[in-house]
């Protein structure tokens, strides 16, 4: 097991080939110890600066002053009149979550959780990145145009916006193909 | 059959009947009369040439052989610019030969809107959101052509410009523009001339044969007649109909996406309905890609995609439809 978590590490098991072990770190607290020396290893070997001690302990704490991390509608709690009753319901059902999910993660575990959704994060802005560079290149005008038209977009929360998989697009022209899209494939469509 | 004979009979008819007579186009029903035509011109004749289409920074060059023999519809064309794509279609039936690395991978694929048939058979619902104009008679691809104007009645679409051919009835030229009146997308014929074929020896892909024919990985979309517990649509933008509904699965996603294709008679939309992935950020906003819109949102526990060569209007309020039930 702990091969395999140094391996993980190293990024030499990919990452939907290890949810038996993330499943072992969650349920295992020695797996889930050696996770967190591991990373504690390496960070010292690379020179990273040192947390406090009690960092890990702190963060949870400040974590835990905010109830709806986990709310599904977290980005939207500012928007206003689309709450409603079933905005209340969501909100029981995330702090619900919240409270599962803590629960079932004794907080010696919670790195595992941390580098997950830290890799996630990383996905997320790679690919928003990628979108950017592509309206960048192919569409220029459109964004000057989409700027002139930014009331609308001004309303949504900035922080929030995220590139449509290309899958979509893809299963938008094999649906509702456009007459040149069968020719000419959109920014996002690579080959 | 017997109603494809007819048709075609009152095609020809129309079409001997003189040019004068689409120049001098009065009524409105008259102009819609010279697009009802076109529609039908696109799959009763048989013809070849070359068009040029062009979208954004973009242009490709396509040739086009079309062949209809009273009963059946076949449709070559070939991509002659960068990579030897192909597609083949025969009546709805649509396959593309397209080169990928050491492969060439066969997509198949729902034909509709191929050049020039870009004009539905039913104009019904492209009669309720579009007024038609004509304009002046130019040429294109070395032959008359009438302009004909569609323009939306709102701003929740775009507009078109056909070039109709005065003798075929044939669109030789089809350009759409934004409210702004800038040109999005364009398809034009460069040389066209009717053919007199009988032979179907041309009606195969002639992409390099070294190569491995594969086909793509199935396509994972079935469809859906079930209406779903957890959604309705409310107020759809006026003109737009649903006019499919599937379930998708697509990569990367735990469960299946609901795909559900919007249509005014010209343009269409595609909304996609999800559940949040639990600690996925859902996403939410505007952006526009090329022609593409795209529009996010949440509605209760759903995540809302909304995308299609539409205003961002358009994407908007299909996008505000969906209500999300308890």
């Amino acid at each position: 097991m702990t091969e395999q978590i140094s391996a993980l590490l190293d990024d030499e098991i990919a990452l939907e080939d290890a949810e038996h072990l993330m499943a072992g770190m969650q349920t295992n607290g020695h797996a889930g110890e050696v996770w967190s020396q591991y990373h504690l290893i390496g960070d010292v070997m690379r020179g990273a600066n040192a947390l406090s001690p009690n960092f890990k302990q702190n963060l949870m704490a400040k974590i835990d002053l905010e109830p709806t991390v986990l709310s599904p509608n977290a980005a939207w709690v500012n928007e206003p009149k689309v709450l409603s009753e079933a905005n209340e319901l969501n909100e029981a059902r995330s702090k619900k979550q919240a409270l599962d999910v803590k629960s079932k993660l004794p907080a010696t575990h919670l790195p595992v959780v941390w580098s997950v959704a830290a890799s996630c994060a990383a996905v997320m802005v790679v690919g928003w990145m990628v979108l950017q560079t592509q309206v960048g290149n192919q569409a220029a005008p459109a964004m000057v145009a989409q700027a002139a038209l930014s009331q609308e977009v001004a309303t949504l929360p900035a922080t929030s916006e995220q590139g449509v998989p290309a899958e979509y697009l893809m299963a938008h022209q094999a649906s509702a193909p456009s007459a040149s899209s069968y020719y000419i494939q959109s920014a996002s469509y690579t080959e | 059959m017997r109603i494809k004979g007819f048709v075609l009979a009152c095609l020809f008819a129309s079409t001997l009947s003189s040019a004068s007579q689409t120049v001098l186009a009065a009524s409105d029903d008259d102009k819609w009369q010279i697009l009802q035509k076109a529609a039908l011109a696109a799959h009763a004749l048989s013809y070849q040439g070359i068009f040029v289409c062009q979208s954004g920074q973009q242009s490709k060059s396509v040739q086009i052989k079309h062949f209809f023999d009273g009963q059946n519809e076949f449709a070559r064309n070939v991509l002659l610019d960068g990579s030897p794509r192909e597609v083949l279609s025969q009546g709805g039936d649509l396959i593309i030969y397209n080169p990928k690395n050491e492969k060439i991978v066969i997509e198949k694929r729902r034909g509709q809107n191929m050049f020039p048939a870009v004009l539905p058979a039913n104009l019904a619902a492209v009669k309720q959101s579009y007024t038609v104009r004509t304009g002046d008679i130019e040429r294109v691809a070395g032959r008359e052509a009438q302009i004909l104007f569609l323009e939306p009645k709102d701003d929740l679409r775009y507009s078109y410009r056909f070039w109709i051919d005065t003798e075929y009835g044939l669109i030789l030229k089809s350009v759409m523009f934004n409210s702004r009146n800038e040109m999005m997308d364009s398809i034009s014929f460069t040389q066209l001339n009717l053919v007199n074929t009988v032979d179907l020896d041309w009606f195969k892909p002639k992409i390099d044969s070294k190569k491995n024919y594969v086909m793509e990985d199935e396509v994972p979309a079935q469809a859906d007649y079930n209406p779903s517990p957890h959604w309705m649509l409310k107020q759809l933008p006026a003109g737009y109909r649903k006019v499919d509904q599937m379930l998708r699965t697509v990569h990367g996603k735990p469960l299946p996406v609901t795909h559900v294709v919007f249509s005014d008679g010209l343009a269409s939309v595609s909304l996609f309905i999800e559940p949040i992935t639990s600690g996925v950020k859902p996403r939410a906003g505007h952006s526009v890609v090329g022609n593409t819109s795209f529009y996010s949102s949440v509605a209760g526990y759903l995540q809302i995609t909304v995308l299609g060569e539409v205003p961002e209007a358009t994407v908007a309020a299909i996008a505000n439809s969906v209500v999300f039930v308890k």
